[in-house]
């Protein structure tokens, strides 16, 4: 446990991240450092979208699954570790 | 009641049939009598059935005897030409005729037949028919008829009578021989008719015997009829009945609620439930009854649970299993985060995460270690116009590039002492930190960066001494071989999450009680059946041991290869000063660096302290093969070259760098570019005349084709550097300092500035030693 909060805290200290959220599988956010109205938004829209994405991946081939999702916008890169039970989001911005 | 039906030729049959109905629940005494009484007029009526449809018979009046059942048809000449039953009469039929009177007398038809059942059932049907219903015209009584015909095809059980058992009983008889040759008498009768059904004709002919009779009694019946209004002898009487009052019941139910559900199914959806169903038969295969009792009960809580509500879901329920997750995460929230950040894949993908935003952060240094082009970044605010300046500035010299810096806190203020790449994962590289000082017992910590985590090791171990030398296993790429300061040596496995050791030297009495200057894994010439070479682990100690180590069963165990003894010159001027005591104890010298031919891996080269290489062979523990004598300090460092065969290079304490060939005893060059120390010398693995040098805080690159008396990088680090360590497959080079960092540069340039053609080192060093 104190590793994965260590972990989590390197990540939260590297350059540029702006915030960090896990979101279960109902898409209800279990742990987030961004403020509230934020991590609900990004964790509603980001749920349909790795939904989507992963039901796109399956259908081409039902033996694969989606592994890793980025999102690069302008401003920020959006980083979705998609799993069953959960999803890791960390949102970027390298060039800060 | 007599009277009535003597009388009456009104097609009344309904009431005549209830009267006979009524008759026919009486007991059997009064069955009798009454049968009597029908029998007459039974037979009557049959008569007249009979006579109605051919004349010519004339029937006879039938007496009123115990058994007038047969209906005796006479035609003019007196012959019995009653029709003959079908079935033939079964033996047992004859007792059991005085139950069946009852039936026979109230149940006559024309045409009975083979009815020889005496059900209740039909009696008491045809009652409840008749007396439930008082139709008052023909058509309803005809359409009885039939059901009672009908009735009468009804298949009615053979009754429990005493006669069916005791026909099963004969059966059983053992049949003998004799008996089969026995004449058998079979007496074939007619049973008696039952007539189930007999409803009579209302009508008579004018031409019969009676019908005088009859005309009279129906007169009689109609005055009667007639008179009844003011009689004294008919009284009606009419009742009420109460009825009861009507109550309503009204029921309220639940709603029946209505869920709508729509499934998408899709490929893999189809595919998830399909795999899913497996595992569980397989599961419920290999479980017990009871466990699988269990989950099925678990399931039954968790449904009653659930509310239901109208869902599209996209997900499949196929199995118990699926829907025992879901309802176990929707019912404890904080159980549930709990649950997911410990669970392993959390921390897989903790780990891919972090990996991929410092990639984002170190992606233009990593790209350049990688050769690979560096990605500009399209919406990056920073201004290009800064970097391009920054790249006019160098110039287009040989230089040492700083990519980045393998550090963190932990290891912020540990010295360095080795570094090894691992052999088969070339982004792995074990650091060793630890003081060289004997004094200070210092722990040790050994960490494991990966390339793609600049800023934080892979796995971190102390050791409760200071580390002096690394190296990875070739065969098994997860062990580390670790020496130690205080003479230990061990084995990690690295693989895991945890750094185990697997063994270390402290069990084996032939340890080394003197720091470990130098692990090395070699391959030995000798391949056993086929496999891979068996790996050797050479180990080479200040006690003046060359020893090679071996796993058993029991630890490492080792057996010397080699002895570094004292030279002889200083063994003779220690004979002269008569020091015995100090002969015995010093009789080795401490052995600072082996290393093993890369070819001939039989051979190895040992740098002392005494200032010596030994050329020294596996086979061979007592002799040298060769010293090399040159150095005046002890030798740090030797390493054969990876391209020449032939060519090694050694550095010492002494300034200077030598290259030697292996049959000479005297180098061939050597290079001296500072005044102090060169604690470790490399060669290039990319490069055939390149190698780099350490002494106190420069890092010297030199390159002999374009300068054999200079070095042709010179970079000065922020701390004194103390290991140095090529990286494979890139022009990279990681100097560890001090300080606990590990710096990677890159060599840049180093091209420029050859104008003649690319030489290989045999044409260098021919062309020097021509000199």
């Amino acid at each position: 446990m104190a590793e994965v909060e260590e972990t989590l805290k390197r990540i939260q200290s590297q350059k540029g991240v702006q915030g960090i959220i896990i979101v279960n599988s109902e898409g209800i956010p279990v742990k987030t450092t961004l403020d509230n109205a934020s991590t609900v938004q990004y964790a509603g829209l980001i749920h349909q979208l790795v939904m989507k994405a992963r039901s796109t991946v399956r259908d081409i081939d039902p033996q694969n699954d989606l592994t890793f999702l980025r999102i690069r916008s302008k401003k920020n890169e959006i980083m979705i570790a998609p799993d069953k039970d959960y999803f890791l989001i960390v949102i970027q911005n390298p060039s800060d | 009641m007599e009277t009535k039906k003597k009388s009456s030729l009104l097609p009344n049959a309904s009431s005549r049939a209830m009267h006979k109905s009524v008759s026919g629940l009486h007991p059997v005494s009064q069955g009798s009598r009454h049968m009597l009484s029908f029998t007459g007029s039974h037979s009557r009526r049959s008569s007249i059935m009979a006579g109605g449809s051919s004349r010519k018979h004339r029937i006879l009046e039938k007496t009123t005897e115990q058994a007038p059942r047969k209906v005796k048809v006479l035609d003019d000449h007196g012959h019995d030409v009653a029709p003959q039953q079908v079935n033939e009469a079964e033996p047992g039929d004859m007792k059991a005729k005085p139950d069946r009177i009852i039936l026979d007398e109230i149940f006559s038809s024309s045409g009975s037949d083979h009815f020889k059942s005496t059900s209740s059932f039909s009696v008491h049907a045809f009652s409840s028919i008749w007396s439930s219903t008082l139709p008052s015209s023909q058509s309803t009584s005809a359409s009885l008829t039939e059901d009672c015909y009908s009735k009468r095809d009804i298949p009615i059980n053979p009754p429990a009578s005493s006669d069916v058992p005791r026909k099963g009983d004969n059966v059983k008889h053992v049949v003998t021989e004799e008996m089969l040759d026995e004449e058998v008498y079979v007496c074939l009768s007619e049973t008696e008719i039952i007539s189930l059904l007999e409803i009579p004709c209302t009508f008579t002919s004018e031409d019969a015997d009676d019908a005088e009779a009859m005309k009279e009694k129906n007169t009689q019946y109609a005055e009667l009829c007639r008179n009844r209004m003011g009689n004294d002898k008919y009284v009606e009487r009419s009742m009420q009945t109460s009825n009861g009052t009507t109550k309503k019941i009204r029921i309220q139910t639940d709603k029946v609620e209505m869920v709508d559900e729509g499934t998408m199914a899709s490929i893999w959806d189809i595919h998830d439930s399909f795999c899913v169903q497996n595992e569980t038969q397989k599961k419920e295969k290999a479980d017990n009854i009871e466990t699988a009792v269990n989950t099925i009960k678990g399931h039954e809580k968790r449904s009653e649970k659930s509310s239901s509500s109208s869902t599209v879901c996209t997900g499949s329920t196929v199995s118990s299993a699926l829907e025992l997750e879901m309802s176990e995460n929707s019912s404890n929230t904080e159980a549930n985060s709990q649950l997911i950040l410990l669970s392993e894949t959390f921390e897989k993908s903790l780990l891919v995460m972090e990996r991929i935003v410092l990639t984002n952060v170190f992606q233009p240094r990593l790209a350049a270690y990688r050769q690979l082009p560096i990605l500009e970044d399209p919406d990056s605010t920073v201004k290009p116009g800064i970097e391009e300046q920054s790249d006019r500035g160098s110039s287009s010299s040989p230089t040492l590039e700083r990519l980045w810096a393998f550090s963190c806190e932990l290891t912020r203020g540990h010295n360095i002492t080795c570094m090894a790449w691992n052999k088969d994962n070339q982004d792995i590289l074990a650091v060793g930190y630890g003081d060289c000082d004997p004094e200070t017992q210092t722990p040790g910590l050994i960490c494991c960066w990966s390339l793609k985590n600049p800023t934080w090791p892979e796995r971190v171990f102390q050791c409760k001494c200071s580390v002096t030398s690394l190296d990875f296993s070739a065969n098994n790429p997860g062990q580390l071989a670790v020496g130690m300061l205080d003479g230990t040596l061990a084995i990690y496995n690295v693989q895991r999450r945890n750094i185990t050791c697997i063994t270390d030297s402290s069990e084996c009495h032939k340890k080394h009680l003197h720091p470990v200057w130098q692990v090395s894994w070699t391959k030995q010439e000798m391949a056993l059946s086929g496999e891979d070479r068996v790996e050797a682990l050479v180990a080479v100690s200040a006690d003046g041991r060359v020893t090679k180590w071996l796993l058993s069963s029991n630890g490492l165990d080792c057996i010397d290869l080699m002895k570094l003894k004292k030279s002889q010159t200083l063994k003779k001027k220690a004979v002269e000063n008569k020091k015995k005591p100090e002969r015995i104890i010093s009789a080795m010298t401490p052995g600072f660096c082996v290393d093993f031919h890369p070819i001939d891996s039989s051979i190895y080269l040992a740098g002392t302290s005494e200032c010596l290489i030994h050329k020294c062979s596996v086979s061979n523990s007592q002799n040298v093969l060769l010293t090399y004598k040159k150095h005046f300090c002890p030798v740090n460092h030797v390493e054969w070259s990876p391209f020449s065969p032939d060519v090694f290079l050694s550095c010492s304490s002494d300034w200077t760098i030598q290259l030697w060939k292996q049959d000479c005893s005297d180098p061939v060059m050597s290079f001296k570019s500072t005044q102090r120390t060169v604690s470790t010398v490399r060669w290039s693995p990319n490069s055939s005349t390149v190698f780099a040098a350490i002494n106190g805080e420069m890092v010297e690159i030199w390159d002999l084709n374009l300068n054999i008396m200079l070095p042709t990088v010179v970079h000065r680090a922020a701390a004194a550097v103390t290991s140095l360590l090529f990286a494979s497959g890139t022009d990279c080079v990681l100097v560890g300092d001090t300080e606990g960092e590990v710096t990677v540069y890159q060599l840049k340039n180093l091209g420029v500035g050859r104008d003649k053609q690319v030489e290989s080192l045999e044409d260098i060093i021919s062309f020097v030693v021509s000199k």
